[in-house]
């Protein structure tokens, strides 16, 4: 009795099943959506003003491209769990493309693939999704290029401050759980290298491995105490000549720790852009950042969405350096522009916000 | 005396599924001291939380005038600005702070918005004086005894200003001469104008210091004696509070007494913390089976420390001695092994650490024995019913249901549940510590009657016992225990308090007659 | 009037529930369908409920061990240091020392009972608080995580990744849903049947205890039976290759164990003995020690195994796992019932807190509420849920998380003349009326 009452309720609520329709289109690429489309964003949390702004670009940039656009960044404390949970929720809403920020690059992939099987367009926004055969394109600026305009930058600077060498510098990397990190480190030691090995250049306190110079979470306070305690090893009659930041958070951290400890500033590299930091180089004291116009990159991304709306490939032009350990990720790069005090009131011009600092 | 200084009138309290109170009235004239009788259960802490504002106006109907205003407390603040002040059964002191502080918690004399410590140290002086407290009031009130804290609560409330005074028990955790002190005290009070109610169970202090007594039954008036109309004896009393007469207060029992069974010899223990100290001196004695043994002796004489230290070990460091049961030595090392050996102890301290008060009474009831109810390693919910069942029925536990929580019951019934819980370990010898603390007339006599029935079974029951009629009453054979060492041992048919006391309260053993 | 009074006596027990008693069941009903209708029939879409169940088996999979913990008396806030700790040694053993996932899993489930082991020494035999000794385990386990894997992200192999984001296999005849979910949820409505059947029969033999009438029970098997009836439809009728997720049937299975661990014997009776009085418990025979130090090891087992699940739905192990877990297990339990002087709670309650939680976070992720205010609308959740709870208890009234939680809960009639039942019940309908 109760099997036949089980069956008849199955047969009763047999329309319900999400089986039909959505088996068919799994895996295969959409030719195309509505263009009204839900587009989903996932970001991660809200550490650095550039994420802000890149939602902002997001929210507003889709919507007058006519998509609904669902955008979310993750949790300060539980970023990784929050981000799969979000992504997940944006399947189950049926987002045709999904823009993603990763967290850790590495622990999306069962997320990726249910949106993969979902019929869902996975961009790896910034960040390349690794370990996965389900992300679709990756579109970020080229930051191997981003790592030697900065290991030039901090060459320049030193050699501006002190003509001759060698000159004596420390080196910092990001967040060991940003694949970016290696990138930007490997770029800048790309230029660096060669002076390091001829004598030009020398490593203080002789910490050259991207484990040693790693800055947990991208966080300024894990850069300034390494800095702290490098100060108090390393130069206590020794002169630091330059530091080797990947972005301007954590210059920003190294600068304050050297002028807590009263030394004399060090040429300073940087990348991003931030308010602070522009106020910083114009006023003298951080030397470099690189402008990775956030406008740019999410102009290019909502560019992308709207090719694959009407059912086109969108345009790609790398697809061979990009490897996730799956798969080479077909990818759009963009053009850092490296920016000093010389050069900061061209590179802003177009910038309502950073423009009128430069002045 | 003559006007009323409080009328309460025509009270009714009633808590979700219980009629704590119906229409209970009362009346205390100015400067008497007035008693409040009934067994727990009764209402009594009910009608005072009333007063005091613990319950406050709109959850009871009736009225209450005090000082001939109608009165609605919010609040104990409340109550305690008209000077009507409790103090409570369990002390509400905060032991780690000292007399002065305690005196004046939630009082403190201020100056410019800062405690001023030299007027309260001052004004504490006075009022120690005042109770009879010699002591340095920065002493902090876990250093001081029973007795003295008491004396701080009322020195506290003193510093309150208080008109009506309110005293629950307050002399059940004292010892004689402490509560001897405590009523001279009252009588002193009653001299200066200060009225008092004072709920006791101790029928004879009662006769000795009240001028009125008001009898409470099932949360109902009963009656009201003056004693000045000289119509006070305690069967009157008696049997107001139980509502029939009690021809005894002991049951008739016949003991039918057999062979030694138990036996201790040469215990030592020593004092957990201060090491030097021991508590049990070769403590050495026997029992016999269908034999009840009493400890007599007086606070702090180590009768408690003695059992518990036998009951697996569970006080102190053990130095030396053994155990025999049935002739053969046990090893004891932890209370499972001393309940699986067959030994029960009931603590004085039910609240403390005899019943775990979250739980309902079948799961106290089985909580020592719980293989008893075991079926393949799965809890039996059918045996476990069965079981409470029986003894709330063996024990007349006055509960609705077995499901019931034990907070809900009264104290009597409290420690039935403890009976019962160790009745249901099927016990050899039973260590009963103080089994009548805090317990009504009626309910004394049903468990005098449960532990004569469990020697009638052949066991073998140990009491523990501050009150010397009890002992003289109940046991077959008494141990006298002073500073931590065996000091006599005394036959039924020769006990009488006299000798009672000299034993207990000198090292000199006496011979035994 | 008697049939209502029937109703709120024995539909979820206890002799004091009254309406506003199913409250945690209505809330969650209430949060279901609220968000059903924001969401346009999103939130009980199959996806949803398969993804809804993924992501939080291990966050209740640890509310159980958490349970534990605190009915005992105690608190555990490693628990999150603990899982990450694990899943990197595990993740490393598995994909750079070449362990056999199999064996990867042992091994996992061994570290956890032992680093549950370390912290129950401490609390149990030396006396440490274990609030300070799993302070201490958070700080240590987090730096091992990070020693071990040098903070970098570990990926795991694909038949890992089954305990965490698998499902079960397509067998038998194409009935157009997952053969196997549907076999499950028939056990389910067996299971559901005997149990109710089994009661009554047991109440049956408890001499003066009527057993509820006879249409209670089939109501509540009504409503019981459609729920399971609609949630195994939903769960078997996923996208093709999809079915209830292996992560929830372990959950499943481990919630049932431990109900009836807890409930149904002596060594679960010891856990609530201790939390309610220690020393009470310890002059009952209770050996505390033992107790203490048993259930410090189950939660670090749990959290292994909790840390593993999260390990292979990410399908690698990375250096921010475990974060804050321990807070969300907390919670969960919290609001489910438990009380924090340890000695009450139950894990139905756990899971049910839990389960309320995690509809709620989802569903504001549907409707795309941000992270931020995600996190301010838990954090007042939270706090309303046990309030109301704490609130309710001092009015005398049976919590109305820990009724509910025991829906099988015997309740012997009063005996006839006892004047509190009728009266208590009259009040309680005019109070609901």
């Amino acid at each position: 009795m109760l099997i036949v009452g089980f069956t008849a309720a199955l047969v009763a609520s047999g329309c319900n099943s999400e089986r039909e329709g959505e088996g068919g289109t799994a895996g295969t690429p959409a030719k195309g959506f509505a263009a009204d489309a839900l587009i989903g964003v996932a970001l991660p949390s809200k550490t650095s003003e550039n994420w802000v702004l890149a939602g902002d670009l997001f929210t507003n940039g889709l919507k007058a491209a006519g998509f609904q656009s669902d955008v979310q960044y993750a949790g300060a404390s539980t970023t990784v769990a929050d981000q799969q949970a979000q992504i997940v929720a944006m399947v189950t809403k049926g987002a045709k493309v999904i823009v993603i920020g990763a967290t850790d690059a590495a622990q999306l992939s069962t997320q990726v693939a249910q949106a993969k099987q979902a019929g869902t367009v996975v961009i790896a926004y910034d960040r390349l999704i690794t370990n996965t055969k389900d992300v679709d394109y990756y579109i970020a600026f080229d930051n191997f290029k981003v790592g030697q305009l900065q290991g030039q930058a901090l060459l320049d600077g030193m050699k501006a401050k002190k003509p001759t060498g060698p000159w004596t510098i420390e080196l910092f990397s990001g967040s060991p759980d940003d694949n970016n990190s290696g990138v930007f480190f490997n770029g800048a030691m790309d230029v660096l290298k060669p002076a390091i090995d001829k004598g030009d250049v020398v490593v203080g306190s002789g910490q050259t491995d991207v484990k040693q110079t790693a800055t947990q979470g991208w966080k300024a306070e894990n850069a300034q105490s390494r800095m702290d305690a490098l100060l108090t090893s390393t130069y206590s009659s020794k002169t630091l000549d330059g530091v080797l930041s990947p972005n301007d958070t954590l210059a920003r951290a190294i600068i304050t720790s050297v002028k807590g400890a009263g030394k004399p500033i060090p040429v300073v590299t940087g990348q991003d852009s931030e308010v602070e930091s522009v106020k910083s180089i114009v006023a003298g004291e951080q030397y470099s950042t690189i402008n990775k116009d956030t406008r740019k990159l999410v102009a290019e991304t909502i560019k992308m969405v709207k090719t694959l709306q009407t059912g086109a490939a969108p345009e790609v032009n790398d697809t061979k350096s990009y490897d996730n350990g799956v798969k080479v990720v077909p990818a759009y790069l963009l053009a850092p522009v490296i920016v000093t005090k010389d050069n900061a009131a061209t590179a802003y011009a177009d910038d309502p916000k950073l423009a009128p600092l430069t002045k | 005396m003559g006007n009323a200084l409080l009328e309460m009138r025509a009270i009714t309290k009633e808590f979700p599924g219980v009629r704590a109170l119906s229409d209970v009235s009362l009346v205390v004239a100015a400067g008497e001291i007035h008693a409040i009788c009934g067994e727990n259960g009764a209402g009594k802490s009910t009608l005072m939380k009333v007063l005091s504002g613990v319950h406050p106006y709109g959850t009871y109907d009736g009225d209450i005038f005090y000082q001939g205003r109608e009165c609605r407390f919010g609040d104990i603040r409340a109550s305690e600005h008209a000077g009507i002040v409790i103090i409570h059964q369990e002390l509400a002191l905060v032991p780690g702070m000292s007399i002065t502080e305690n005196i004046f918690l939630g009082n403190e004399p201020r100056r410019w918005g800062r405690i001023d410590w030299k007027a309260a140290n001052h004004r504490a002086l006075e009022l120690m004086s005042l109770v009879g407290l010699k002591e340095d009031p920065d002493t902090l009130v876990k250093d001081i005894g029973v007795g003295k804290q008491q004396l701080v609560e009322i020195a506290k409330a003193f510093a309150k200003d208080v008109k009506l005074l309110i005293l629950d028990e307050p002399t059940a955790a004292l010892n004689e001469t402490d509560s001897r002190h405590l009523l001279d005290l009252l009588r002193g009070f009653k001299q200066r104008g200060i009225t008092s109610i004072m709920i006791s169970h101790k029928l004879n202090e009662v006769e000795a210091i009240a001028d009125a007594i008001t009898i409470l039954r099932d949360g109902r008036t009963i009656e009201t004696i003056t004693v000045a109309s000289g119509e006070v004896d305690e069967d009157r009393i008696v049997r107001g509070m139980v509502g029939r007469d009690l021809e005894s207060r002991f049951p008739e029992h016949v003991p039918r007494i057999g062979e030694v069974f138990f036996e201790v010899r040469d215990w030592t223990v020593r004092h957990p913390i201060s090491a030097d100290r021991l508590v049990c001196k070769n403590s050495a004695f026997t029992v016999r089976r269908g034999e009840i043994v009493g400890f007599a002796g007086l606070m702090g004489a180590g009768r408690t420390e003695l059992a518990m230290s036998i009951f697996g070990r569970s006080y102190g460091v053990h130095l030396d001695g053994k155990i025999f049961k049935d002739g053969r030595e046990v090893e004891i090392r932890s209370v499972a092994d001393a309940i699986a050996h067959g030994l029960a102890y009931v603590s004085e301290d039910r609240k403390a650490i005899g019943l775990n008060l979250l739980d309902d009474v079948k799961t106290s009831v089985v909580a020592a024995k719980l293989s008893k109810i075991t079926r393949r390693g799965v809890l039996d919910e059918a045996a476990q019913y069965h079981e409470a069942e029986s003894y709330r029925k063996s024990l007349r536990i006055k509960t609705p249901t077995v499901d019931e929580p034990v907070t809900r019951l009264s104290g009597g019934n409290q420690q039935k549940v403890v009976l019962a819980k160790w009745m249901f370990t099927d016990p050899d010898l039973l260590i009963l510590d103080e089994p009548t603390r805090g317990i009504d007339v009626g309910a004394k006599y049903e468990i005098y009657g449960i532990i004569q029935r469990l020697a009638d079974e052949g066991r073998g029951v140990i009491v523990i016992s501050s009150e010397m009629p009890e002992l003289i009453g109940l046991c077959d054979r008494i141990y006298t225990v002073f500073e931590g060492a065996i000091t006599g041992e005394v036959a039924r048919r020769d006990a009488d308090p006299e000798l009672l006391m000299k034993q207990m309260t000198s090292s000199r053993r006496l011979p035994t007659p | 009037m008697s049939r209502v009074r029937d109703l709120q006596k024995n539909l979820f027990g206890g002799t004091t529930s009254n309406a506003r008693q199913f409250g945690m069941i209505f809330t969650l009903v209430a949060i279901v369908l609220y968000f059903q209708i924001r969401t346009g029939g999103l939130t009980l879409t199959s996806g949803n409920l398969i993804a809804l169940t993924q992501q939080y088996a291990y966050i209740s999979i640890l509310s159980i061990g958490m349970l534990m913990v605190i009915v005992a008396g105690h608190i555990d806030l490693s628990v999150g240091s603990v899982a990450a700790f694990t899943g990197i040694v595990v993740a490393k053993a598995v994909t750079e020392h070449d362990v056999p996932w199999p064996a990867g899993i042992l091994l996992g489930l061994a570290v956890g009972a032992l680093i549950g082991a370390w912290q129950g020494f401490w609390v149990a035999y030396i006396g440490v608080p274990a609030f300070i000794v799993t302070l201490a385990g958070m700080l240590l386990f987090r730096g091992g995580n990070q020693y071990i894997g040098n903070a970098d992200t570990v990926p795991v192999p694909e038949g890992f990744r089954v305990i965490g984001a698998g499902y079960l296999p397509e067998v038998g005849p194409a009935t157009g849903y997952n053969n196997l979910t549907l076999l499950l949820g028939l056990l389910l409505c067996a299971a559901v049947i005997w149990r109710e059947w089994r009661s009554r029969r047991v109440r049956q033999q408890m001499e003066g205890a009527e057993p509820a009438p006879a249409w209670i029970s089939v109501l509540r098997l009504t409503i019981l039976l459609s729920v399971i009836v609609f949630a195994t439809l939903r769960f078997a009728g996923g996208r093709v290759g999809t079915s209830f997720p292996v992560s929830g049937i372990i959950l499943a299975v481990l919630v049932i164990a431990y109900s009836f661990y807890t409930r149904n014997t002596a060594g679960g009776r010891h856990i609530y003995a201790v939390g309610g009085n220690a020393r009470a418990a310890e002059l009952s025979g209770v050996r505390l020690r033992r107790v203490n130090f048993l259930v410090m090891t189950n939660m670090g087992l749990l959290s292994a195994l909790a840390g593993m699940i999260f390990v292979a739905r990410s399908a690698a192990s990375g250096p921010q796992d475990g974060l804050t877990w321990e807070l969300d297990a907390i919670a969960a339990v919290f609001i489910g019932g438990a009380a924090v002087s340890g000695g009450l709670g139950t894990v139905s309650g756990s899971i049910v807190g839990g389960l309320v939680v995690a509809v709620l976070n989802n569903g504001l992720q549907l409707i795309g509420t941000g992270s931020d205010m995600v996190q301010i609308i838990r954090g007042l959740f939270l706090l309303g849920a046990v309030a109301l709870d704490v609130y309710n208890k001092k009015q005398g009234r049976f919590s109305i998380i820990g009724s509910l939680t025991r829906p099988f809960h015997r309740e012997p009639p009063a005996p006839p003349g006892a004047p509190a039942t009728p009266s208590r019940a009259d009040a309680k309908a005019a109070a609901a009326g």
